[in-house]
């Protein structure tokens, strides 16, 4: 594809990306389970709370702002992970690595609900208020800590002499996945008989975009814009990973700095992501491929239509369970591991000539 | 004349204290294509990555104009060297003109953007290599030859003054053998420099400015194709089964032949 051809489609897609987030945006303010509100509604609270015009009266005012923060999580939740996933299936130049299959949601988690166990400690006094409003950036920070030490872990192990393995880190993300899944149950057994507890870590377990608040939001997209601000620095470098690493020194690119770069960014926006909402797996991973499709594998528009897509592919699921489900819709974890685990069976399908060359 | 490239007493060790290259001494000039020949495992390719700046020496050291090439960040070193490798370990899905913009990367600014003097640059560089045409198909959709061209081309798009090859001529039909080598010996008649390392004896005799023979890590001699490409010389490193012979005139490019005598006939 030409360079002109690749920045004309990657225009369009990205322009029609941004108005389906319009839509969906405002569809999300508009549903829920405390009932319908009309668009004027929403509007006017929306500008209630940047200080222009009346609040909306009675409940209004707060169902709307929690439907708001609702929205803007989940929009931060979706950027994230895709951006995450296309970072990663860069460095790694493969396109089945994503942050939940190399084990960096699992470090997250685990993270977040040990963070979630030390800001409440174990016993009858948890709050999950205290938990899910005043310490945010515990969590977050564990969770990002988690995520990294994870990113580092698996990288470690399936590298060797420098090259890293394709099979080798996907079996090492499995095992991965299976001890921090294994401390991770420990730690839910631990706070089994506390239910506050229990419901806190369960929620992180699943996925949860309900109750989310102001500081959620602020953490999440200060994480996300962190994470975002790479991408100038790593888009073009990782284009030249193409051809190998080894190739890309020949051509002039700082392969380790780049590397440890992009891993660090994936880690911040997964990490971020998990610690705010829980685990949302295969975002990361279906994302990058559907814009791949369209527009190329350069990651100068790969990478910023990643954060669009992301935020829209989320944001649409989450809004359109809610108009057909109604009052029972499904966790977004749980939702995501549907839609995901079968695109992840069918990729493979798609790729056994290549895996089974590797 | 003065040397674009230099190797004093380079020594290298793979991990494990394998032996690579031990106290190389070898000069490349502008305007010479200097063929480095020897047996499989002699240390020709540890010795084009140490060129390139890919390795680290373990003794001695590479100069690029006479200055240390250690001194070189990694995207001013691009700008001077241009490597091509024998294949890429992966090949990117992404066009020709597209992969070929990459050899422009050490040109670039802090953001990253090809200027039009890049993309005039990537053109000429595909044009020179005989793939204008081409420049919209995908590598994937290219022919061995195709590719090595575009591989020539990306380090044509460099603008580097040294051309460092890695077997350019492998799993190539011999008409694009001779084209590639025709191309890079086009190049260095432009000033540029090229170390090309080979095992194709007699498309390095036609070629060649010089050929250095590197055996065990060592460079055994360097020569005219008719100083090297003798029993003398290269019996002791390739063996016995090697047929010697020139066409009348060509007595300086002299060829050789495998040819075992218990089975040629």
């Amino acid at each position: 594809m030409t360079v002109s051809r690749r920045v004309r489609r990657a225009r369009a897609l990205g322009l029609t990306l941004l108005l389906l987030l319009l839509v969906f945006a405002l569809l999300g303010l508009r549903v829920g389970s405390a009932g319908d509100r009309s668009l004027a509604d929403g509007l006017q609270g929306v500008m209630a709370l940047v200080g222009v015009g009346e609040p909306l009266e009675g409940h209004g005012q707060v169902i709307l702002e929690l439907r708001l923060w609702r929205v803007l999580v989940t929009i931060g939740v979706g950027a994230a992970l895709a951006l995450s996933g296309g970072l990663l299936q860069g460095v790694f130049r493969n396109s089945l690595a994503s942050p939940s299959l190399m084990g960096i949601s699992s470090g997250a988690m685990l993270g977040a609900s040990i963070a979630v166990l030390l800001v409440g400690g174990y016993g009858p006094d948890l709050d999950v208020q205290q938990v899910a409003g005043s310490a945010p950036i515990l969590i977050t920070v564990f969770g990002f800590l988690g995520a990294l030490g994870a990113a580092f872990l698996v990288t470690l192990l399936a590298s060797r002499g420098g090259h890293i393995s394709v099979p080798t880190l996907l079996l090492v993300g499995i095992a991965i996945n299976a001890c921090f899944g294994g401390i991770l149950a420990a730690v839910q057994y631990l706070s089994l008989q506390d239910f506050e507890m229990t419901r806190a870590v369960f929620a992180w377990t699943f996925g949860t975009l309900q109750d989310r608040s102001p500081y959620h939001v602020m953490l999440l997209l200060l994480c996300l814009a962190l994470a975002a601000l790479t991408i100038p620095f790593v888009a073009r470098e990782l284009d030249l990973f193409a051809g190998g690493e080894e190739d890309a020194r020949a051509l002039g690119v700082n392969t380790s700095a780049v590397k440890l770069l992009a891993v660090v960014a994936a880690s911040l926006a997964a990490g971020a992501a998990v610690a705010v909402a829980g685990q949302i797996a295969f975002v990361g991973l279906i994302v990058p491929h559907m814009v791949r499709l369209v527009t190329g594998s350069s990651h100068r528009t790969l990478l910023p239509l990643c954060l669009v897509a992301g935020a829209v592919f989320l944001l649409g699921a989450d809004v359109l369970q809610r108009l057909w489900l109604g009052d029972h819709p499904l966790k977004p974890g749980v939702l995501m591991s549907l839609v995901g685990g079968p695109f992840f069976l069918m990729l493979l399908v798609r790729n056994r000539k290549v895996i089974q060359g590797w | 004349m003065v040397n674009l490239l230099e190797s004093r007493g380079l020594a290298f060790e793979y991990p494990g204290g394998i032996r690579a290259l031990d106290g190389v001494d070898l000069t490349c000039a502008a305007g010479e294509l200097l063929a480095v020949i020897g047996p499989n495992g002699s240390g020709k390719t540890t010795l084009l990555k140490l060129f390139a700046g890919l390795l680290e020496p373990l003794r001695g050291e590479v100069l690029l104009e006479e200055a240390s090439l250690a001194s070189f960040s990694a995207r001013e070193r691009s700008r001077r060297i241009a490597v091509v490798p024998q294949f890429l370990r992966s090949l990117p899905d992404m066009t020709v003109e597209d992969f070929v913009v990459g050899g422009r990367y050490g040109h670039l600014g802090l953001w990253k953007q090809e200027t039009p003097r890049d993309w005039e640059v990537t053109r000429a560089a595909l044009a020179d290599a005989d793939l204008a045409e081409l420049a919209d198909r995908l590598l994937l959709q290219l022919s061995g030859g195709q590719r090595q061209r575009v591989l020539i081309a990306r380090a044509l798009a460099q603008e580097a003054e040294v051309l460092l090859v890695d077997e350019p001529s492998n799993s190539l039909d011999p008409e694009h053998q001779i084209r590639v080598f025709q191309l890079l010996a086009n190049l260095t008649g432009e000033g540029r420099g090229a170390v090309v390392v080979t095992h194709d004896l007699n498309l390095a005799s036609q070629f060649a400015t010089r050929l250095a023979v590197l055996c065990e890590g060592r460079v055994r001699i360097i020569g005219s194709a008719a100083e090297v490409l003798r029993r003398e010389v290269l019996e002791p490193v390739y063996g016995p089964d090697l047929r010697y012979g020139s066409f009348p005139g060509s007595e300086d490019h002299p060829f050789v032949l495998p040819w075992q005598e218990a089975t040629g006939r």
